[in-house]
């Protein structure tokens, strides 16, 4: 409340100063340094060398790009959970202001939600939604924040790189890069800043849904809770809806029951192929539409495109959660149950 | 060069499926605003559904795109 209450620093108006000073700046740094038509990669670039090989199939392992933003997510997660929430829960105030508000908003919303589709199951199901939620929507906006897809490390250009980039280039000419600074040895520059000489830029942080590696896995997770949550809550009748032995000795329609059923497990695994493809399109999508627009009109056009961006971020977000909840919910009602209601 | 404009054509060819995405994204609008024109009191429940049944058939969309620039790009 004392907070509320203190006076402002600042007077009215000065933040539109600091807003055309940075759009001034903008014109300024693009007169400067013109952009340049970005590279489209779609496996996440390796910002480490190799840490170590995996035992048996001896595959070299690094840290890519995507990787760092997922744990840079995960790192801001939990941390705003236990120095933030958590402080704020002990306090033990009715009513909370500022981000644990709009957490808690978020959480009840998905609760409420939960709640009226699981009914007894909501309290099992909550957690996997409200995770997969947080998770993928921290990840997503991540990709808004400037410097995350554009700030990085000049990779040494293969040929094809170069060829994909410019038809005409000689790959042996000289690069001349313009750096920002160095960390160490390693040069850093913007992604404007590469003139045009084959070399290829790594992001240090790239928006996670970029890769299909994060979505897959996600959607695995998501799958593996459907089946587990299935079985909890039938046992091995479960699986009847697959696998429906029991129908094959009733007459008549009995068989086709059967057929249905092997259709489900077709149904029920491309739902991995769904789920990781929704939101990696819709976020490589943004990844691409946010470079070019950049690219093409480098002052201000892109805002429009960040605000679009922001709301795609929170509906996959939002959808790729309910999807979960809505799937797990199913798989706790008996097959059997259903058709005595008809 | 061949085998890039091929690719070009390839992505162009599979972003028709987005056709179908649009018609699926009209319906499901109007049958909202439709919804929404009849009776205003549940305009918050039939906005969530609409949305979630845009998101759906946007999803079409979103996997022609994905093909489109799987074929340029990889």
């Amino acid at each position: 409340m004392a907070k509320e209450e203190a006076p402002r620093k600042w007077k009215y108006g000065v933040k539109r100063w600091i807003a055309l000073a940075i759009i001034a700046l903008n014109v300024y740094l693009v007169g400067k340094i013109p952009p340049l038509r970005p590279y489209i990669q779609l496996p996440a670039e390796p910002i480490t060398g190799t840490l170590f090989t995996f035992p048996f199939t001896g595959e070299p392992f690094y840290l890519t790009n995507t990787m760092l933003a997922v744990i840079i997510a995960d790192i801001l997660l939990l941390g705003v959970a236990f120095f933030v929430i958590r402080p704020a829960l002990k306090s033990g105030k009715q009513v909370f202001t500022g981000i644990v508000g709009v957490i808690e908003a978020l959480l009840e919303g998905i609760y409420n939600l939960t709640e009226g589709t699981a009914g007894k199951w909501a309290k099992t199901i909550f957690p996997i939604f409200a995770t997969i939620t947080l998770l993928v929507l921290t990840v997503n906006w991540m990709e808004l924040i400037p410097g995350v897809d554009s700030i990085g490390v000049i990779n040494e250009a293969t040929y094809e790189h170069a060829h994909h980039v410019d038809h005409d280039l000689d790959i042996a000419n000289d690069c001349t890069q313009d750096e920002l600074f160095r960390i160490g040895s390693l040069p850093v520059v913007a992604v404007n800043g590469v003139t045009s000489c084959g070399a290829i830029m790594a992001p240090f942080v790239r928006a996670a849904a970029t890769d299909l590696n994060f979505t897959v896995g996600l959607a695995i997770v998501s799958f593996m809770a459907i089946q587990v949550i299935g079985v909890r809550s039938l046992g091995l009748g479960y699986f009847e809806k697959f696998i429906n032995i029991r129908a094959l000795g009733k007459p008549g329609m009995g068989k086709i029951d059967f057929i249905v059923g092997i259709f489900e497990i077709v149904s029920e695994f491309s739902k991995i192929i769904s789920f990781s493809f929704r939101l990696f399109g819709n976020i490589f999508a943004g990844m691409i539409l946010l470079l070019v627009i950049g690219t093409l009109v480098p002052v201000a056009a892109q805002t429009g495109v960040l605000l679009l961006e922001f709301g795609v971020g929170l509906i996959q977000a939002v959808v790729f959660g309910m999807l979960t909840m809505i799937f797990m919910a199913q798989a706790t009602h008996s097959h059997h149950g259903e058709e005595e209601h008809h | 060069m061949e085998a890039d404009a091929a690719k070009m054509i390839g992505a162009g060819i599979a972003m028709i499926g987005a056709m179908g995405a649009g018609l699926g994204v009209g319906l499901a609008a109007y049958g909202g605003v439709q919804g929404i024109a009849r009776n205003p009191d549940a305009a918050g429940t039939i906005q969530t559904s609409m949305i979630l049944g845009i998101v759906f058939t946007e999803a079409i969309a979103i996997y022609c795109l994905v093909v489109a620039m799987l074929v340029l790009f990889v």
